[in-house]
């Protein structure tokens, strides 16, 4: 981890003060991050905390109940508000979204070879003979075994880990800069997590793409990303380079995470669980939302939201160094 | 003392492959024989579809095995539903994965709690609701959540719920089958720390079964691995997590996210029970395979270190 990555001037996407409310429930309350070109982006924290929301809002795919607010760009051009023909080529296209549960992701009637060659026809203008082989070549690339054979199986006939591997594919067709992965493996047994993770890490390095990884397990992130942000109740609290974080969290919460985690190695201790429980929106603390969990609250902190402080370290805590 | 005794139980069920396809049977659980000592853990591991569950309710005697026999306490498991094996509904209780599943949508949970109280007439209901209020504050709900429909509650709150509801006739057994997979991080450690002072206040025996390594380490004096309806390995649960000896154990632990990888990524879909390979289940994924692997089934034979390995080559 050593060297910290400068951003460089100009992020692939940069989202600022981005806030979503589901017909007036506030779900995200402000979020800032940039994602650089080729980088590993993780985003943890426990459900609902508004990991999934962040980039279906960027990628304009919430319903109409949903009321979005401030700014995310892609290489400088605004995303939020854009009119749908231009999310419509941004999706799939520059930015490609795999999601945990590909059986339902994926067309149950249309066989996986036709599912990839549209995706291909859609995004490269491919058609006929070209997109189908261009199909085959995705298939193969991701690892399906006997990819030509298996063109013609329907999803039900392939397994969790395969159809993963088919929703990568499919993703890959229109080249995209950067991948975001929601939970991609959360369904999948350990074995096959370790594989589709290790598919991940070889597409990335073999196309530069960024990707951001959605994950509710830490030691997932800690072993996939260069830099991590914690999500708590709608709100960024702690980024930094993975190394730093793993190796000293300052933000109570992220600490509580790490504690809550059964280790290894070592003695078996009793863990560290946060007591409590994540707050509802509708009933969000005045001050600090994990405030009324910590174990480091003051008085201060139920006064004012504590802002995200810091460069290449950030925290939102007043009880944190910086 | 041993509580619970399987013994080289299996458990088939016959599936058709395809809408025209003739049935075939799933050995779900082939031959597994296990013990549970009273006032321990055995946390069973293994991919999906490897048996666990059903291993879960053959412990519990919810279905009967096709052969071998369970033994608890000494005696023979009676066949469900008779009057012997309602009896024993207090001495063994399941904490399953869907707390949401598992209780009542329309009574309030204390109600539910209560529930086995009555069912085994223990208590006047005086005494039913002392017991209850203990049983809430030894989980940590308060009564006002206990008042509450399952739907009121949070996940963890729900398995709060089930677990007292489990406790409530003093049962000598829990089976709990991935009792914290559903739940965040955060609540998962709040209902395992729940589950080893729960151990340690009331000398319950758990046969403990999840797919999560980590949790199987945190709470089990024992680990058993299977792998398609078969222990592999069985053994003190720092010396499989430090040094697995069958290939599969070592793939597992190797897996475990964040972990260090010593070992190499396993190949391959989990295998289909329904299509059990020749000789060891494993070997058409094994790193190590020899000949003799595809012709010969190894057996799960106890070590000079105490580990029991299902190896030809890991027999140490
Ligand atoms: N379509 C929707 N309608 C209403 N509320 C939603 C919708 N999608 C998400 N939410 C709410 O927004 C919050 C953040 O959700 P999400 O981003 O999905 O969390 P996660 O971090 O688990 O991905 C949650 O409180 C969730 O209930
Ligand atoms: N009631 C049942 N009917 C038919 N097949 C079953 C039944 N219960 C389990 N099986 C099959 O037996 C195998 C083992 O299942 P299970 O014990 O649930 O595994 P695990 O809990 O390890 O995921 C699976 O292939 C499953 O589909
Ligand atoms: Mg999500
Ligand atoms: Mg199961």
């Amino acid at each position: 981890m050593g060297l910290t990555v400068v951003p460089s001037a100009s992020p692939l996407i940069r989202i600022s003060g981005l806030s979503v409310a589901f017909n007036g429930t506030p779900a995200l309350l402000g979020i800032d991050l940039t994602v650089g070109a080729g980088e590993t982006l993780g985003l943890v924290g426990e459900s609902g905390c508004g990991k999934s929301v962040t980039w279906l809002a960027v990628l304009g795919l919430l319903p109409n109940s949903a009321t979005v607010g401030g700014s995310a760009t892609l290489d400088g051009r605004e995303l939020v508000g854009a009119p749908a023909s231009v999310l419509e080529r941004v999706r799939g296209g520059r930015v490609a979204m795999i999601f945990q549960d590909p059986a339902s992701a994926l067309n149950p009637v249309h066989r996986i070879g036709r599912q990839v060659s549209e995706a291909v026809t859609l995004h490269r203008g491919l058609s006929g003979g070209a997109a189908t082989a261009e199909a085959l070549r995705l298939l193969d690339e991701v690892g399906i075994p006997d990819a030509r054979n298996r063109m013609t199986a329907y999803p039900h006939e392939m397994s969790g880990g395969q159809n993963q591997r088919v929703m990568i594919a499919t993703a890959l067709a229109g080249r995209p800069e950067l991948l975001i992965a929601d939970e991609p493996t959360t369904a999948l047994d350990v074995t096959i997590q370790a594989q589709i993770l290790d598919l991940l890490r070889r597409l990335q390095r073999e196309h530069g793409m960024a990707l951001v990884l959605i994950s509710h397990d830490l030691g997932v992130v800690a072993e996939m990303c260069e830099r991590v942000c914690v999500m708590y109740a709608g709100r960024i609290v702690e980024e930094a380079q993975a190394g730093a974080l793993f190796a000293g969290p300052r933000h109570p919460y992220t600490t509580g995470l790490m504690g809550a985690l059964p280790p290894l190695t070592g003695p078996r201790l009793r863990l560290t669980a946060i007591p409590g429980r994540v707050p509802e929106p509708w009933a969000m603390p005045p001050g600090c939302a994990f405030a009324p969990r910590c174990p480091k609250r003051i008085e201060a902190c139920d006064v004012s939201v504590p802002n995200l402080r810091g460069e290449d370290r950030r925290v939102a805590c007043i009880r944190a160094a910086a | 003392m041993t509580l619970l005794a399987l013994d080289s139980v299996a458990r088939g069920y016959p599936m058709r492959r395809g809408w025209l396809g003739r049935a075939v049977m799933v050995h779900a659980v082939d031959g597994v024989s296990l013990e549970v000592s009273a006032g321990r853990t055995l946390g069973v591991v293994g991919e999906s579809g490897c048996g666990k569950s059903t291993t879960g309710r053959l412990a519990l005697g919810l279905e009967t095995p096709d052969s071998g026999t369970v033994t608890f306490a000494g005696a023979a498991m009676p066949p469900p539903g008779g009057a012997a094996w309602r009896a024993l509904r207090a001495q063994m209780q399941l904490v399953p994965q869907d707390p949401l599943g598992a209780l009542d949508r329309r009574l309030p949970v204390a109600r539910q709690i209560a529930e086995p109280l009555v069912i085994h007439g223990i208590g006047d209901a005086g005494e039913r609701a002392d017991r209850v209020a203990t049983l809430l504050a030894s989980v940590g709900l308060r009564p006002d959540q206990a008042a509450r429909h399952p739907h009121a509650l949070s996940g963890g709150q729900r398995q709060r719920a089930v677990l007292a509801r489990a406790l409530a006739a003093g049962p000598a057994l829990l089976v709990c089958d991935e009792p914290v997979s559903a739940l965040d991080v955060s609540i998962q450690a709040q209902i395992v720390n729940l589950l080893t002072d729960l151990q340690e206040s009331h000398g319950i025996a758990m046969l403990f079964i999840s797919h999560d390594l980590r949790v199987v380490r945190q709470v089990s004096h024992e680990v058993a691995v299977m792998y398609l309806g078969r222990v592999i390995e069985r053994g003190d649960p720092d010396a499989i997590f430090t040094d697995p000896a069958h290939p599969y154990s070592r793939a597992l632990v190797a897996a475990i996210p964040g972990g260090s990888k010593p070992h190499a990524i396993l190949a391959g879909d989990p295998p289909n029970p329904a299509d059990r390979p020749a000789g060891c289940a494993f070997h058409p994924r094994c790193p190590v395979v020899v000949a003799r692997c595809r012709a010969e089934t190894p057996t799960l034979d106890v070590r000079a270190d105490g580990r029991a390995v299902a190896c030809h080559l890991a027999r140490g």
